[in-house]
């Protein structure tokens, strides 16, 4: 294999040690997960007791696995996890991804036992995630060794130290149907950290943005050489900024923050955006890996909706992005294309009669002439997904539409085109986006 | 993870001349001054530097000098100078041990302009920051600061004022000349240089910097050190 981490992100072949025929435990749901995402080679259900687990038959332990499994998901008591993972030394596994918790986020005994798992797979070569960690996913390789269940591919990389955060943006991005390229829970981080994830997604070709939710750095100087290395979007939602929040993060994962104004300024420096809610970060990520590079920052706001025009004007403004007026040419030339009532300025306000064709009318009247296009479609549009083209440099909002905003933002989303709700959603991701290239401070 | 093993060590503050000197070594524009410990010696301080003339008490770990009275600007001769060392000293009182005074520091004053701040600190995680902001007594009021982590080129140290709030006071506020970015800018990159050659250094506060039109000026520093 090319990189130790593909053992991870995309083994060859799975054991679940701890594997359970109860359908509460975690060690049926992820066993069942990796079945039923489609993982294509060996699944091994590890079970003291040799039962069959969800139609299949259990080894009784690591040493009875043929050699060189890539990956074990370790779902047992804590106390337990030296002695698995020096079994699986000696069965030549390459990783693990040790779910169980009651390591160091537990007290000194457990941060005691976290020390051993760390020499144990530091001595046998296995790379390890978490523990107290909620698993690893990666749909394009059919792995759900996670829960819950989400299979939906995509271009966004999910990097959390909370299983819960990461796993409700790739629920988000799944329910959209963009998906996620990777989702890894770090939970405790004893070996592979953020850094090693990042460094990992760089050479990943499904992955365009990486989205992290991190309560501390683990390694500052090995994230800054390799964040500044990095030729991929990332956004950063980091917690921990009030002194209470840092007491918290400290007794959740360990976590070590420092002073929160000097992340800030890390980030910045590294050109990393940093996410001030999840749904910045969800909305920040999603512009990111599916909108283009805009060519400067002259934006044409094309809605349906005088208010959502105006809303969407103040965000524009306020994100230091220029809403110019349009110039003679455009303006006479649209006079002559659109019916008499509409507004043509910027906004241009197709007025609530509007149609499809106008849109697209307008979309390719206009699109020579300015940056970007931020379309809005304020009522129930038909074929409003025939307007926008993927790759085109094109906000989408939709909002006001109901059932036929559903159907059409399915079908904007399965075309890779990002659909946001609000103006403000979508004109703060779209500064994020202008940030990331340059174009607004 | 290890928690922070213990306080931080609280260390010393640099006698101001002394900061001074160590500042003027990396070619920080440091206000000209002289240290005075007699009135005699202020009289002729405030001669070769020219009047108006600043005075601030000299002493030991006295770091809030005119909250007890131990500053005073715009002194216009020679002889308000001499008349201005007792009367310093003499409003101490109780707030000094005498022999912890070491003179009067006589600073020409620096002629008006946009008061800024630049610092450093060490963080237990992050290692040295540098910091900018606005200045004077209005930093904790509207802690309007930006930070930056080293080595910073000049450029990055630029950008740290014109993401200020303040910003505009310093790009020409209403007829105002805009004041020297670079000048300022040259101030934090010298602090970050200074970070990464003196580890013995914990905390650098240069309060005010006055901005100029060109160039500025540093009026008061305080360099903490370790012990």
């Amino acid at each position: 294999m090319s990189h130790s981490l593909d053992a991870i992100f995309r083994p060859q072949s799975v054991a679940v040690v701890g594997a359970s025929n109860a359908p509460e435990k975690y060690g049926y749901i992820i066993l069942k997960n990796i079945l039923d995402a489609g993982f294509r080679g060996p699944v091994y259900p590890v079970n003291p007791k040799g039962i069959e687990i969800l139609g299949r038959p259990s080894v009784r332990s690591i040493a009875d696995l043929p050699p060189g499994v890539d990956l074990a998901v370790i779902i047992i008591p804590a106390g337990a996890v030296p002695q698995a993972l020096t079994e699986a030394g000696q069965g030549e596994i390459k990783a693990a991804v040790i779910i169980s918790g009651g390591f160091a986020e537990s007290g000194d005994e457990g941060a005691a036992l976290q020390r051993e798992v760390v020499e144990v797979a530091r001595r046998s070569a296995i790379r390890v995630v978490g523990p107290n960690c909620q698993g690893v996913n990666n749909p394009h390789h059919g792995l759900c060794a996670s829960w819950p269940l989400l299979t939906q591919p995509g271009e966004i990389a999910v990097i959390s130290q909370s299983g819960t955060v990461g796993a409700a943006l790739m629920d988000w991005a799944s329910r959209e149907q963009l998906g996620c390229s990777t989702f890894v829970s770090l939970g405790n981080r004893a070996d592979i950290d953020e850094t090693d994830v990042i460094e990992y997604l760089v050479t990943d070709p499904h992955t365009q943005a990486i989205a992290v939710y991190l309560e501390g750095i683990k390694d500052l100087d090995r994230f800054r050489r390799v964040v500044s290395g990095c030729r991929k979007p990332i956004v950063i939602l980091k917690a921990g900024r009030t002194v209470e929040g840092r007491r918290a993060a400290a007794s959740h994962t360990r976590s070590l923050a420092g002073r929160d104004e000097l992340y800030t300024a890390l980030f910045r420096q590294l050109n990393v955006h940093r996410a001030d809610s999840l749904e910045d970060l969800y909305d920040a990520a999603k512009a990111l890996a599916y909108l283009p590079r805009p060519a400067g920052r002259r934006l044409l706001i094309i809605t349906s909706s005088g208010g959502s025009g105006i809303l969407a004007t103040d965000w524009a403004e306020w994100s230091g992005l220029a809403i110019p007026p349009l110039s003679d040419q455009v303006a006479t030339r649209l006079r002559g294309l659109l019916p008499r009532h509409c507004i043509v300025a910027n906004p241009l306000d197709l007025t609530g009669d509007a149609t499809a064709a106008l849109y697209r009318t307008v979309v390719e009247a206009t699109a020579a002439h300015v940056d970007y296009q931020v379309i809005i479609f304020g009522d129930p549009i038909l074929d409003a997904a025939g307007v926008v083209t993927h790759g085109a440099p094109q906000l989408v909002i939709f909002l006001g539409g109901a059932d036929v905003e559903r159907r059409e933002r399915e079908r904007m989303h399965l075309k890779k085109v990002p659909v946001f709700p609000t103006p403000e959603r979508g004109l703060r991701a779209l500064a994020r986006l202008f940030a990331y290239h340059g174009e607004v401070s | 993870m290890t928690p922070p093993s213990s306080v931080e060590d609280p260390g010393r503050w640099l006698p101001e001349p002394e900061a001074l000197r160590l500042l003027s070594g990396y070619n920080l524009p440091v206000i000209p001054h002289r240290l005075a410990t007699t009135p005699e010696e202020a009289d002729r301080a405030a001669r070769d530097l020219g009047c108006p003339v600043a005075m601030k008490v000299v002493a030991a770990d006295l770091i809030h000098k005119s909250d007890i009275g131990g500053v005073c600007l715009n002194i216009t001769s020679p002889k308000e100078a001499a008349d201005t060392y007792p009367a310093i000293l003499g409003r101490l009182g109780p707030h000094v041990s005498p022999g912890s005074v070491h003179g009067v520091l006589v600073a020409r004053m620096a002629p008006p302009g946009t008061e800024v701040i630049v610092g450093m600190i060490r963080d237990l995680q992050f290692g040295p920051a540098v910091m900018a902001g606005l200045g004077g007594i209005f930093v904790e009021l509207y802690k309007d600061v930006a930070y930056r982590l080293p080595p910073l080129s000049q450029k990055e140290a630029r950008s740290m004022f014109t993401e200020l709030r303040a910003a505009p006071l310093l790009a020409g506020y209403r007829g105002r000349p805009p004041q020297d970015l670079d000048a300022l800018a040259g101030c934090a990159c010298a602090v970050a240089r200074i970070a990464a050659e003196r580890p013995d250094i914990q905390e650098i506060d240069l309060n005010p910097i006055i901005a100029h039109d060109r160039g500025c000026s540093i009026v008061d520093a305080k360099i903490r050190v370790r012990l």
